[in-house]
């Protein structure tokens, strides 16, 4: 059997190149909470309006998404939807980051479907009489919801929220297939380099399980600090 | 347990001894080859052109197995093929289960430690494919510029050696870079020479918007394997090729394995069998 060693990786420019894979997952992660968080919020109120088209429209949104491999969604923000462009812009955009926005982009789509429906379990954990409250005392709709409902209901939502952040998370190493230089990438990278496959995966996996680490320990710490007294249990 | 110990080491005795006979009936491969009247070939047989099944007679056809069929002939003896393993090549030649590799085997210094190199039978590499419409002519027109390759071969390190400036995507199959290509993501695609042009033959009329490099990215000599030491065996292997060049035999095999006429469409040889020297 052949020795495991970690030297090789440890210095110079493998090491540079998996921490650069690491910077570049870690933001695509910060980047996408960032779009999909307000995308989900907005989805999630589609799905809980009082007019029938807007529902069955975020309802449509949510199951054409969720349907849908991640690795599809990927291929076809890489492949299809940019060669829509008008050709000037085509050119722009090509000669950019293309990678990392489409990653961006299918990232962002992908995981609002499954925040909107967190977000929309715990607007339905708050009393509907409150609502009803509201509008009885002029509130629109929208207001309500804003000024009411959401910020307990947000405070329900944390732990889901926070364990799609962790799903988010893993997920980022899907856009490795478009050829975007994240963490998995540049650990592929560094095996063909230095034929050390065993040892490259097994310091990618400590990257990604102590970030994940931090991320449920972070959903514990909400579940018993801003979740309300009722969400507890 | 002492007992069983000492029977241990008889047999390790006796094994060695039965080795070393086995080493000297082998002393000159080249007699032995006379002798028993056929030279046993290791091919791959799933490497078209240089080895392959055709699918009218079942018999394994190809560039290197007219090579081995030119030095039995030279020899005077049958050729016999085996159709080997990747994996399997240098140990079976090793343990004298074939005579001769002819298996797309790629001549380098590391290998030359373990076995010998006939002169070089094919010299393939490593190309960059771009747009016609591009204007970039050589590998220094890609300094700073997005190429497309695959991930996990030696394309990706070869063409950041070769431009040290460049900026590199890599996809998991090939076919995904070049699509990336033909859309424009990349400004060239980094591949093998002979998956580079089969691609981009399969164009069809389109293939004439892209254009292939002259420059190789990478030199990959290809050469017969040969046991280590047999140099008699070696300097005959060597004067058959060395014939075929001269005749201009080696040119015609090349054109009917990889010329314009093949599903390989190599416009040209560009190198000749004349050396056993490789540079890394």
């Amino acid at each position: 059997m052949p020795v495991l060693s970690f030297a090789p990786l440890l210095h110079g420019d493998y090491l540079a190149w998996l921490l650069a894979g690491l910077r570049l997952s870690l933001l695509l992660t910060g980047l996408t909470l960032l779009t999909a968080l307000p995308l989900a919020i907005a989805i999630a109120l589609l799905r809980l309006s009082p007019w029938r088209p807007l529902r069955l429209l975020g309802e449509g949104y949510v199951e054409a998404v969720r349907c849908v491999p991640l690795l599809v969604h990927m291929l076809f923000w890489y492949f299809g939807v940019p060669e829509l462009l008008p050709a000037g812009l085509k050119e722009k955009v090509y000669a950019g980051d293309i990678e990392v926005v489409s990653a961006w982009a299918a990232l962002t789509l992908y995981t609002a479907a499954y925040m909107s429906e967190d977000i929309r379990s715990g607007v339905r954990a708050v009393p509907g009489a409150q609502l009803d409250a509201a509008l009885a005392l002029g509130f629109s709709f929208l207001a309500g919801m804003r000024l009411v409902i959401l910020p307990q209901a947000l405070r329900i939502t944390l732990p889901p929220l926070l364990s799609q952040t962790l799903n988010l998370w893993k997920n980022t190493s899907i856009a490795t297939v478009i050829g975007a230089a994240e963490l998995m990438t540049q650990a592929q990278r560094v095996e063909s380099a230095t034929f050390r496959g065993f040892e490259t995966f097994a310091l990618v996996t400590v990257a990604y399980l102590s970030v994940s680490l931090v991320l449920t320990g972070l959903a514990q710490w909400a579940q018993h600090h801003v979740s309300p007294q009722r969400a507890q249990r | 347990m002492p007992l069983n110990r000492r029977r241990l080491a008889q047999a390790l005795v006796a094994a060695g001894a039965l080795l070393l006979t086995a080493q000297a009936a082998l002393a000159d491969q080249l007699d032995d080859i006379k002798k028993k009247g056929e030279l046993v070939v290791g091919v791959l047989g799933t490497d078209e052109p240089n080895s392959f099944i055709d699918p009218k007679t079942r018999q394994i056809i190809g560039y290197e197995v007219d090579l081995a069929r030119a030095v039995a002939a030279k020899l005077g003896v049958k050729l016999q093929i085996k159709q080997l393993a990747v994996a399997a090549r240098i140990p079976e030649l090793q343990q004298g289960h074939v005579d001769l590799l002819a298996a797309s085997l790629t001549h380098n210094k590391e290998r030359e430690a373990v076995i010998d190199f006939s002169l070089t039978t094919f010299v393939t590499g490593q190309k960059v494919l771009v747009k016609a419409d591009s204007g970039i002519q050589n590998l220094a027109a890609l300094s700073g510029k997005k190429v497309v390759t695959i991930k996990g071969g030696t394309q990706e390190p070869n063409i950041r050696k070769a431009v040290p400036n460049v900026d590199v995507v890599t996809f998991d199959t090939g076919p995904q870079a070049f699509q990336a290509l033909q859309q424009g993501k990349g400004v060239a695609f980094v591949n093998d020479e002979v998956s580079l042009l089969d691609q981009h033959a399969k164009l069809g009329p389109a293939a004439t918007q892209y254009r292939v490099l002259d420059q190789n990215i990478s030199v990959e000599p290809l050469a017969l394997g040969i046991r280590k030491g047999e140099k008699r065996l070696k300097d005959q292997v060597d004067a058959t090729l060395r014939e075929l060049e001269k005749s201009g035999e080696a040119d015609k095999l090349f054109v009917k394995w990889y010329g314009p006429e093949t599903r390989l469409k190599f416009p040209k040889r560009t190198f000749k069998i004349d050396s056993d020297k490789v540079e890394s």
